[in-house]
């Protein structure tokens, strides 16, 4: 561990501010809650020269219910969206997600835009964001998009993401009467720590078929992935434990995991399995279909 | 908070595991604005050797490195960022050399040696009875190895170090630690002074648990050389991942056990072999590896024990006194063999164990009569009655989960090892206002010692406790009290206390008798007032007694000492009397697992030790649960990865201890009160008890639960599933 340096630290009001610094200022890097990025600079010995809060910039925060969807902003952070009735009703796997992230501290100071920007294999966010249909709004001074969360990791730690661009906001349909979602993880022990597989899984019911499903895993492969092969075996079928166990064999041959401290591949692998089981009966009774 | 102008201290340490330093260049440091001083061993006034008990750790290393880690310059500057940037730009050449990374590769022939002889650092032996005639005798016999791992201390302060020089011939070094005057002595020999020209204060320690017996001794000699050499205040704060890479972790031990026990239940021999793997330097290796091979039989009578122990370098980091010290390994080891025969004989666990326990009149593993003070079966009892067992005898299934029900019981000798003279002092001083300071050597590391101490003071001399104030460890003020370790600083340090109070007592009651115109037997101290017993509404409050001794030239003030008892053992046989008593304890563990996913969840606990005496029951429950969480972790989660010297997981991240939501429910522990005769009020060490018996218990339901055995540490989720899957396919 280094010593962290001296920076300047810059607080625009504005995301117009931000971007502007952003384009004008090569070594400016963003940073909301820090709980990811100072235990970085301090690994490596990192000395960031120019760091552009986003914490100040009001509409970078909080969550909106819009028409057909919910709108959540990059700054918001974990334990606000805990605290959110919208997202404890309506987006269950995101809720669960948050509840076990990290510990009390750093729920209090991470946000769901730095969770998601710092692209760990293993955030607790992603599979629920996932899942969900989360698409994020990214912007630079020039150009401003909307990207599917699945497509935004690149690699661990690496995003989409260009020098000059943030994200500005996450946009998630609001999920309908009929559908259910749940997130459940692998850690190795009660809280604090990080996940050695983590799961989310969506679904929509009609009566005893599937109408539309999502299976999203967290920590066995270099990015959080949508298992789409998966959601196909199950999508208009009835659903039943032959169906559970297709989806499951399906994600097992799919992910890539590795060896590494907190976990075997070969464990990673089978507890994929254990955590498709169990989330897809979760989500599957909060639709409202008996199991 | 570093007063402003304070130098800061860091240590350049080895990243090879073994080879030779051809040559350290400091010039580019050096040159660096706000560098004050870059030191070697060149630069060591005194002696450069500090090996505990023997001399292969040198100070710095100037000519061979050990493991990655090892200290081979400290750099000092003006601010942290400066000494970082200093410690980056001196270059070292090393010659590789290769490096032992396993115990067996360590003792093969051929093997690299890691220091100048063999790479045994010692050899421990016990031959009590006749193994072999004792194994004719039993029934069944088991026999099985179990590796225990290492493991971090994690204490959250970590190890500071502030030292000042005064005048050109002392430093005063105030630090985190739990072994003041050890510190003095190897500040001492660093610097080649006395005794008293050096000063050390160990104020409120965040956690011990036995680590900053090694670190803070090293830390003050750090920061003491530095702030002579400079002439400045220097300050050194190591950081997590330099704790966890370089610092000493509980030692590493393999056990093979053989056991027997005849057809009545009854323990007929054992025979146990020990590979401790102390890493790259002895440290405490001989105290360690002794105190598993004295205890090796474990609270049993065995009247045939034939143990081998060795302790064996490799080029990791090294271990040194963790809390339970050598007894918690060993323990996971015997308590996991007494459920196996009491398994193959068919007799409950429990029962199984009471046949076999320590009472008074039974002999130790190393022949010791035990003459008193043994609670073990009273230990036992208590926890098979709290624990409702015999209605536990079945494992209990929740869907993928199961529930079960494990004992593990210990027994640990208080004090030191290998018959070391032990002692403690104390001084306790009455002020004008009838008001007390108490010094005493034994520090306050969390666990509440040193007030215990005045809570015997209170009782003794009848004063209120909040008159006594507590002083921090000073080495200036009080003489040399050992360190605040093996579960002596109570029994020690109080007894030292008892006897300065006695003494202030007799002093306190002939004065008042004589104010208040009476016998002395006649007066009864107690609420900071002399009464009179039999007219309480005659008294005088200490102020007035204090203004009359005074002014009497009656003396207000006392020095304490203490020694523990002469012991003896005999190191052909490893016979003798090798600890003056024993803190008994016995836990009963439930465990749940879910067999899907191979989380061990240690859900409930009943925890019973026999103290001796109680002097502060909550305190007691504090060591209790504590150090059952912290045995839990090292069953459970907590796993120090080590790859080719590299320690791979040095962070809180990654190493994980067990949170606040791992806690199990604890029921309340079970005080067992036998008695010690030769301390103040037949009080006994509890720090370390619990530590050792919630291991094996957690082994022990986990095989209750599953009939999964356990034989290497930790249970990871990972590790225990692929044990059950592996069970379960056969």
């Amino acid at each position: 561990m280094k010593p962290l340096g001296g920076f300047d630290l810059i607080r625009p009001r504005t995301i117009a501010g931000v971007l502007e610094i952003m384009s004008s200022l090569e070594t400016a890097q963003v940073i909301a809650g820090g709980t990811d990025m100072i235990p970085v600079f301090r690994d490596i010995g990192c000395k960031p020269e120019h760091l552009i809060e986003l914490t100040t910039v009001q509409e970078l925060n909080g969550i909106f219910e819009e028409k057909e969807n919910i709108l959540i902003g990059p700054t918001t952070t974990h334990t606000q969206l805990l605290e959110s009735n919208i997202v404890k009703e309506k987006l269950s796997a995101l809720w669960e997600g948050c509840s076990v992230l990290g510990s009390v501290q750093i729920r209090n100071r991470g946000t769901i835009g730095g969770n998601i920007c710092n692209a760990s294999p293993a955030a607790d966010t992603a599979p629920g964001l996932i899942v969900h249909g989360t698409e994020l709004h990214i912007g630079s001074l020039r150009e401003i998009k909307w990207v599917p969360i699945e497509n935004f990791f690149v690699g661990p730690k690496i995003t989409i993401l260009n020098p000059n661009e943030i994200v500005i906001g996450f946009r998630i349909p609001i999920p309908p009467e009929n559908s259910g979602s749940a997130f459940q993880r692998i850690g190795r022990r009660n809280g604090f720590c990080l996940s050695i597989v983590n799961c989310a899984t969506y679904l929509e019911r009609d009566g005893q078929k599937v109408n539309e499903s999502r299976i999203a895993l967290g920590s066995v492969g270099p990015t959080p992935m949508r298992i789409v092969d998966a959601e196909k075996v199950i999508k208009g079928k009835k659903f039943d434990e032959k169906m559970i166990a297709e989806a499951a064999a399906i994600c097992m041959e799919t992910i890539k995991p590795i060896d590494d401290i907190r976990g075997s591949a070969d464990y990673r692998k089978d507890m994929t399995a254990v955590l498709v089981k169990r989330t897809l009966s979760t989500a599957w009774r909060r639709t409202g279909g008996a199991f | 908070m570093i007063p402003k102008g304070t130098a800061v201290l860091k240590i350049l340490r080895s990243t090879q595991p073994h080879a030779l330093i051809k040559r350290i260049d400091a010039t580019p440091a050096l040159s660096l604005p706000g560098v004050d001083a870059v030191l070697t061993a060149k630069d060591v006034p005194g002696e450069n050797q500090i090996g505990y008990a023997l001399p292969d750790q040198p100070f710095l290393n100037n000519v061979k490195v050990h493991y990655i880690g090892d200290p081979i310059a400290i750099v000092v500057a003006r601010d942290e960022s400066t000494a970082q940037d200093a410690l980056d730009s001196i270059i070292v050449d090393y010659e590789s050399l290769p490096a032992v990374f396993d115990v067996d590769d360590a003792i093969a022939p051929g093997a690299p040696l890691i220091h100048e002889s063999e790479n045994i650092a010692v050899k421990t032996i016990i031959r009590k009875g006749d193994a072999p005639k004792g194994f004719k005798k039993a029934k069944v016999i088991v026999e099985d190895t179990y590796w225990s791992p290492y493991q971090e201390h994690m204490y959250l302060e970590p190890d500071v170090a502030y030292a000042y020089p005064e005048g050109n011939h002392k430093v005063t070094i105030i630090a985190s630690g739990q072994s003041p005057h050890l510190a003095r002595e190897k500040v001492a020999i660093v610097l080649g002074w006395r005794l008293n020209d050096i000063k050390i204060v160990i104020p409120f320690t965040g956690g011990g648990f036995g680590k900053k017996d090694d670190t803070a001794p090293l830390c003050c000699a750090y920061a003491a050389f530095a702030a002579v050499k400079t002439g400045k205040p220097v300050a050194l704060i190591y950081e997590r991942p330099e704790i966890l890479t370089a610092t000493p972790k509980r030692f590493p031990a393999r056990f093979k056990y053989k056991s027997g026990a005849d057809k009545n239940g009854k323990l007929t021999a054992i025979e146990v072999d020990i590979t401790l793997e102390v890493g790259a330097y002895s440290n405490r290796s001989p105290f360690w590896l002794w105190r598993q091979t004295a205890h090796a039989a474990g609270p049993y009578e065995v009247h045939n024990c034939w143990i081998d122990g060795r302790a064996v370098y490799t080029n990791k980091v090294y271990g040194g006194s963790f809390r339970g010290f050598g007894n918690l390994a060993l323990h996971f080891a015997v308590e996991q063999q007494m459920d196996k025969l009491a398994n193959e004989l068919g007799i409950d666990p429990i029962e199984f164990r009471l046949k076999n326990c320590l009472r008074v009149g039974s002999k130790t593993t190393c022949d010791q009569l035990l003459d008193h003070s043994v609670g073990i079966d009273k230990c036992i009892e208590g926890v098979k009655n709290a624990s409702g067992w015999v209605n536990k005898r079945k494992s209990v299934w929740n869907g993928t989960k199961v529930t079960g029900w494990g004992i593990g019981c210990g027994y640990h000798g208080n004090s030191t090892s290998r018959s070391t003279p032990d002692f403690a002092g104390a001084n306790l001083i009455m002020n004008q206002d009838g008001t007390f300071h108490y010094r005493t050597g034994i520090c306050e590391i969390g666990q509440g010692s040193p007030f215990g101490h005045v809570k015997i003071i209170a009782e003794i001399i009848g004063a209120k406790i909040d008159d006594i104030n507590i002083e921090h460890p000073d080495t200036d003020a009080v003489v040399d009290s050992h360190p605040t370790h093996a579960s002596r600083g109570l029994m020690m340090g109080g007894t030292a206390a008892a006897d300065a109070a006695i003494k202030l007592r007799e002093n306190l009651v002939k004065v008042a008798a004589s104010m208040l115109e009476c016998k002395p037997e006649e007066i009864d101290l107690r609420d900071s007032k002399a009464y009179i017993k039999k007219k309480p509404t005659q008294k005088i409050p200490f102020k007035d007694l204090a203004d009359e001794m005074y002014a009497r030239g009656i003396s207000p003030a006392f020095h304490g000492f203490y020694a523990g008892p002469k012991r003896f053992f005999d190191p052909e046989t490893g016979l003798g009397v090798n600890y003056s008593c024993y803190t008994f304890a016995a836990t009963v563990a439930e465990v749940e697992i879910d067999t899907e996913t191979g989380q061990v969840q240690l859900k409930k606990v009943w925890p019973a030790m026999d103290v001796g005496k109680a002097i502060d029951p909550l305190m007691i429950e504090g060591q209790i649960q504590g150090a059952t969480s912290q045995g839990q972790g090292f069953a459970l989660s907590e796993y120090l990865q080590v790859k080719n010297g590299v320690v791979l997981n040095p962070s809180m991240k990654d190493y994980l201890a067990p949170s606040a939501m791992d806690t199990p429910e604890y029921e309340d522990a079970i005080l067992v009160e036998e008695p010690y005769n030769y301390s103040v009020f037949g009080a006994k060490g509890v720090g370390e008890p619990a530590i050792i018996t919630i291991v094996p218990a957690i082994c022990n339901a986990i095989y209750h639960a599953t009939g999964i055995r356990t034989h290497e540490l930790p249970i990871t989720p990972d590790r225990f599933y692929k044990l059950y899957k592996e069970a379960n396919q056969q």
